[in-house]
């Protein structure tokens, strides 16, 4: 029996969206008090949904330490008060857009899944990331 | 078409294997393996899926889902030590996995007898961090 068990953790940092691709004016008017050249803030909120098969003897589908600290390490470690433009590297290039984090939080993860849970492990389903209450992006795998 | 329906109940269980040593049971389900037992405000999300009738709109009555939700699984789950008064949690571990699939069996075939409706997920939430969706698969 194949069950989705999502598990929801949070930081707070701080970022500003602008593009060097764009003029001053451009960016105003795409990401609006976003583009406040001082920055801003959000308490950020991640879910992981894990899909796999229930173990017989723990009724676990994923050893929810082990997805704790994998969180910790990939994600809440990193990101957990800083400033997203000026300390990780990806927003050097990147604007720390919520889809861009997103994509990010998916990508550091998935390098080392198969690490840590085998081939015969669970998957990851679903990263979903709330900016605020009103801003949610998700990146599922389809199928 | 799918429409989904939120009820809540409270309950007790312990996690913990008798399979698994105290220091595993520790490990695997933490603060939630103390053999005296804790509580949780389970919130039940059940999703059905089906085409809404042509007369009344209707995928499903939702008076006749209450009734359902109700008869299996409130009067079945709430304000239980789910260890010992909920089967099959005399034999396997009530964790959240467990309770939706558990949940979804209770409800499948009461659902399809209702005629237009099939149940398509069942989700709990047993914290607000930590939810289980199963899909019958």
């Amino acid at each position: 029996m194949t069950v989705s068990l999502s598990r929801k953790y949070t930081f707070c940092a701080s970022h500003r969206l602008h593009s060097s691709a764009l003029s001053d004016d451009e960016n105003r008017a795409i990401y609006g008090k976003c583009n406040n050249p001082n920055g801003h803030g959000h308490n950020y909120e991640v879910e992981l949904t894990v899909r796999g098969v229930v173990d017989a003897v723990t009724g676990r589908v994923v050893a929810l330490d082990v997805l704790d600290r994998l969180a910790e390490e990939r994600i809440l470690a990193p990101l957990r008060y800083r400033n997203l433009n000026e300390e990780i590297d990806a927003f050097q290039t990147a604007v720390p857009t919520t889809e861009n984090l997103a994509f990010e939080i998916d990508r550091g993860l998935r390098s080392v899944w198969m690490g840590v849970f085998g081939d015969a492990g669970p998957m990851l389903e679903r990263v979903r990331i709330w900016e605020t209450e009103r801003n949610i992006c998700e990146i599922a795998v389809i199928g | 078409m799918i429409i989904s329906k939120k009820v809540e109940f409270s309950a007790s269980h312990v996690c913990r294997s008798p399979e698994l040593s105290d220091a595993d049971n520790f490990r695997v389900y933490g603060a939630a393996a103390n053999p005296l037992g804790h509580g949780h405000n389970y919130v039940v999300e059940v999703a059905i899926a089906g085409e809404p009738d042509p007369v009344t709109g209707m995928i499903l009555d939702l008076k006749r889902l209450k009734e359902i939700l109700e008869a299996k699984v409130l009067d079945v789950y709430d304000h239980r030590l789910l260890n010992r008064e909920v089967e099959p949690f005399d034999r396997i571990v009530p964790t959240v996995e467990n309770i939706a699939i558990d949940i979804w069996n209770r409800l499948a075939a009461r659902i399809d007898d209702t005629g237009r409706a099939r149940l398509h997920s069942v989700r709990v939430h047993e914290t607000n961090e930590l939810f289980a969706e199963y899909r019958g698969e």
